[in-house]
């Protein structure tokens, strides 16, 4: 990571930032929530995206299935909330937790292999538990469940509401940036200097005296961690849960979000989505066909551009030269 | 014991090999392009969906279901040369190959099935079958056109292992495959090679689609129900492996069928990738992962 991109990233953080209080003051103002509401559905899929950079960009392993974590998360968070105890910390805190064992377990099974083959294990287990969901009655079958409580958070001095657009999105920006820093900060920690030589030459590691696996494992719980979480904010905004949440398009999203966004800048994946939900929403609204743009953009990205919007930001101040 | 084998086997049996041979033909295309190019094709399910497609509109303007067999593969041909040429080769050196073309394909696999809503309509469409009438095989009654799919299909099997493994233009291949520098040394327009097999494989998906066209119904995301069973059975089979392919369509789809004897059949794709899962698991590549295998 040279000194320009590590700019472009900085950039990037500001520009989230205020375009965040952007949107909050003017979310006050005019009462309108619309694209509040909008911003922070992006930032929950951001988050999704966010767990797959990790794994991809940092580590080197491409999942196309990390919507089944996801998937998992948001219907936790809504069996929890609607059925059990109507709490945000329970339910995030249980979602931390059991996302984490989901991603212990399967861990055995998807990091058996390497390359195209993890890319297709990672697919055919999100598959399965996909299509599981779908089939289980008591979860809603393929309707979903529906009907999930607007929560309060109760803190030390206010009750926030999540039924307020303007807090549910500051929570869900407070909550997508500690994970961000968070994951930031364990690339510079010994851990973090191993993933890194995981992705560049993964058989040379051991020679060296390191273990691959351990790290490997730790990488990919975190990610299923993250992509949980993120799923447990879900249901608390929408209401609802589907097996849709697992399906390939959500985890095939994800993988070209972080592509549009930049792979292996974490930071690319957060803008990335939000990104995609204001091109979504502004192509949504002039054809009907917003899948066809939205493919030619993504191809066009792919063989021009494949290090994303930070790539481009990062060769752009290279070329002014910025210091 | 023996009435149960003939009323309740062998029609699950035969009706599995049916899909088996329409899945295994989905997966040879998905597999060559694999053993040749290291590409993984997201969009081979819409190319299975343009030929079913293609078929239709065919049919509809007079053209006879036995011509569309011939047409709709050649037609589809120039079009998996450009996709070759223009895209895939592009990103063909970098690195991260195997990550930049199945993102390629994924991307071009979202436009093509927003492109087929534009053109076709998102309503579902079912031609009529061209052979009508059944037969009677071990004492249960079969519909003529799935008999006919079983055995054209499985010759058409034959015929491109035949083609990839006993001629010369399927050495030329091979040897692409093996080692594409001493290839393009020795003389072998590798990239041509590259283009047509590529073609090649998009005609075999698009043949499919139009086989099962009058089995199944015609719609826009038609490819995606059917392409995650061909995955699964590249997959079990090991990519790039013809005879992989074949075992694991036969295997897979007669686990699907006769599982569904015992519990709902809502459940059969889970176990079908439960199994991919596994097999993964215990032989990460397949059960005959690459091309010189057979």
């Amino acid at each position: 990571m040279d000194k320009y991109q590590q700019k472009a990233i900085r950039m990037m953080e500001w520009l989230m930032l205020i375009a965040a209080i952007l949107l909050v003051i003017i979310g006050k103002l005019t009462g309108d929530t619309f694209f509040l509401r909008l911003a922070t559905e992006a930032l929950i899929f951001g988050g999704l995206a966010l767990s797959v950079d990790l794994l991809l960009g940092i580590v080197g392993l491409l999942s196309l299935g990390q919507a089944l974590y996801f998937g998992f998360g948001a219907y936790l968070s809504a069996v929890i909330l609607r059925d059990w105890i109507p709490s945000f910390w329970v339910c995030i805190l249980t979602v931390t937790f059991a996302s984490a064992l989901l991603g212990w377990i399967t861990s055995y099974i998807a990091l058996r292999s390497k390359g195209v083959y993890f890319a297709l294990i990672s697919f055919g287990l999100a598959q399965v538990f996909a299509k599981s969901i779908y089939n289980t009655r008591s979860l809603g079958a393929s309707d979903g469940m529906v009907g999930v409580p607007i929560i309060q958070i109760p803190l030390p001095f206010v009750t926030l509401n999540l039924g307020d657009a303007v807090t549910f999105f500051v929570i869900t920006f407070i909550f997508m940036g500690s994970i961000y820093f968070a994951l930031k900060y364990f690339l510079y920690t010994p851990l973090g200097r191993i993933w890194a030589g995981v992705r560049s030459n993964e058989s040379r590691l051991p020679y060296l005296g390191y273990n691959t696996a351990a790290p490997k494992r730790i990488a990919f719980i975190l990610a299923a961690m993250v992509a949980g979480v993120s799923g447990a904010l879900y249901p608390m905004l929408r209401g609802f849960v589907s097996p849709e949440l697992m399906y390939f398009s959500v985890s095939g999203n994800a993988v070209i979000t972080v592509v549009l966004g930049g792979v292996g800048t974490l930071i690319g994946p957060l803008f990335g989505s939000s990104l995609l939900m204001i091109l979504k929403s502004v192509i949504g609204t002039l054809t009907l066909h917003h899948h066809i743009v939205i493919g030619l953009i993504f191809v066009v990205l792919v063989i021009f551009a494949p290090k994303g919007i930070v790539g481009m930001l990062s060769t752009k101040l290279k070329n002014r030269g910025v210091r | 014991m023996l009435e149960s084998l003939q009323y309740i086997f062998a029609p699950q049996i035969i009706n599995g090999l049916s899909i088996g041979v329409a899945v295994i033909l989905m997966a040879l295309g998905l597999t060559i392009i694999f053993g040749l190019l290291d590409v993984i094709n997201m969009s081979h399910g819409e190319f299975y969906a343009a030929g079913a497609f293609l078929s239709v509109s065919l049919m509809s303007i007079g053209i006879s279901f036995w011509w569309t067999l011939i047409l709709v593969p050649v037609l589809l041909i120039p079009f998996g040369i450009l996709m070759q040429e223009l895209l895939i080769k592009k990103v063909f050196h970098h690195k991260d190959r195997h990550i930049l073309t199945l993102l390629l394909t994924f991307g071009v696999a979202t436009i093509l099935e927003d492109l087929y809503k534009i053109i076709w309509g998102a309503n579902t469409a079912k031609p009529a079958t061209p052979i009508t009438g059944a037969s009677e095989v071990l004492g249960v009654m079969f519909p003529n056109y799935r008999l006919f799919l079983m055995v054209f299909g499985a010759a058409l099997i034959f015929a491109v292992w035949l083609l990839i493994y006993k001629t010369a233009i399927g050495s030329i291949v091979r040897a692409a495959t093996l080692d594409r520098d001493m290839s393009a040394s020795l003389g072998i327009p590798v990239n041509k090679v590259y283009a047509l097999t590529f073609a090649f494989g998009v005609a075999l998906a698009a043949l499919s689609g139009v086989l099962l066209a009058p089995i199944y119904s015609v719609f826009p995301t038609m490819g995606k129900d059917f392409i995650l069973m061909a995955f699964a059975v590249v997959i079990v089979g090991g990519l790039g492996s013809i005879k992989g392919a074949v075992i694991a369509g036969i295997l897979l789809t007669q686990l699907q069928s006769l599982s569904s004897l015992y519990i709902s059949p809502v459940w059969s794709d889970p176990i079908v990738f439960a199994v991919m899962v596994l097999v993964l698991m215990f032989k990460p590549s397949g059960l005959y992962a690459g091309m010189k295998n057979g």
